[in-house]
C-alpha cells in the first residue's frame, strides 16, 4: 500500500492500493515534528490496507496542508471487515 | 553538500513544494509513464492475517540510505536505479538522504515525514502490527530513460524477492 502525492502518476503506473493527499513533494506524511498527523496518515493507509476490495483504488483524504488539527487514532479499529 | 544543486535545480525544488504545481507536474509525468505498465493489470493480494500478526517493510523512494553506505548517483541526469538496505535496529542519526529532485530539508530534520521507521516500531511494541521486516529499502525516485528498464526488470524484482524471502506481508511505500 502505497501514499500518494502526485494522483495522476499513482493512477498511471497502476498502485494495488493508495491514498492520497495533495500536500508538498517531500511530506507524504506530513509535516515534520508533527506525529499525530503523521500518524494518522500511517493509519489511514493501514485502514485501506484492509479494507480495499480491488485494485488500483486511490482514497482522496482530503487533508488540507496545515490547515488541519489531528488526534491520535484509535489503533484498534483496524480489523479486517 | 554531495547533491551539488544548480540555482535551476533550487528553483523547481521551491517551485514542487507547491502543491498545485507538484500535481501538474505528477498530469505529465504519468503521460511518459503509463508507457511502462506492461498491461494494465494492477496486482492486488488481501491480507491473509490480521494486522496484529502480520510483517511489514517499509519502502520508500526518497533517497533513504545509511551515511555509511555509497549515497545514490547525483552526476546521472538520469537518476540512480539502485536501491539500499536499511536494517530495522539501525540507530535513526546514521541514516541520512541523498535526492537532489525535491526539497528534503524538513525531511531532513523529521525523518518520519518520508521514512516513518519510528513510528511502525512503535505499532509493533503496541501489538497494532506483528512484526517488522529485518531490512527495509531506500530508492532515489528520479529515473529516466533507459533507466526505468533497469529499475523494472533488475533492482524492482530483487526487492521484491528479498520481500518475499523475508516473509513480509504487507508493504508500506513512500514517495517523496
Amino acid at each position: 500500500m502505497s501514499i500518494s502525492i502526485a494522483r495522476d502518476l499513482t493512477d498511471a503506473v497502476g498502485v494495488p492500493r493508495a491514498v492520497f493527499v495533495k500536500w508538498p513533494l517531500g511530506h507524504p506524511l506530513g509535516e515534520p515534528c508533527a506525529p499525530l498527523q503523521q500518524r494518522t496518515m500511517i493509519f489511514r493507509a493501514l485502514r485501506l490496507l484492509l479494507n480495499a476490495g480491488q485494485p488500483g483504488v486511490i482514497e482522496d483524504l482530503g487533508f488540507r496542508w496545515r490547515r488541519e488539527r489531528y488526534s491520535e487514532p484509535d489503533w484498534s479499529q483496524l480489523k479486517q471487515e | 553538500m554531495r547533491e551539488n544543486k544548480s540555482w535551476v535545480e533550487k528553483l523547481a525544488n521551491r517551485l514542487y513544494a507547491i502543491p498545485s504545481v507538484a500535481q501538474f507536474w505528477a498530469s505529465r509525468a504519468a503521460q511518459r509513464s503509463a508507457q511502462f505498465v506492461d498491461d494494465g493489470a494492477i496486482p492486488f493480494a488481501r491480507l491473509t492475517k490480521p494486522l496484529s500478526a502480520a510483517r511489514g517493510a517499509l519502502i520508500t523512494t526518497a533517497g533513504v540510505h545509511l551515511s555509511s553506505q555509497p549515497p545514490f548517483d547525483m552526476t546521472n541526469s538520469d537518476g540512480d536505479p539502485t536501491y539500499r538496505e536499511i536494517p530495522v535496529d539501525v540507530a535513526l542519526e546514521e541514516i541520512t538522504i541523498t535526492h537532489k529532485y525535491y526539497d528534503h530539508r524538513d525531511a531532513d530534520v523529521d525523518l518520519n515525514i518520508v521514512f516513518p521507521l519510528a513510528h511502525f516500531r512503535d505499532l509493533v511494541s503496541q501489538g497494532v502490527i506483528g512484526s517488522l521486516a529485518t531490512r527495509h529499502f531506500g530508492f532515489m525516485g528520479h529515473i529516466e530513460g533507459d533507466l526505468v528498464t533497469t529499475l523494472t526488470r533488475r533492482t524492482a524484482p530483487e526487492v521484491a524477492a528479498k520481500l518475499r524471502a523475508d516473509g513480509v506481508d504487507f508493504a508500506f511505500l513512500t514517495p517523496a
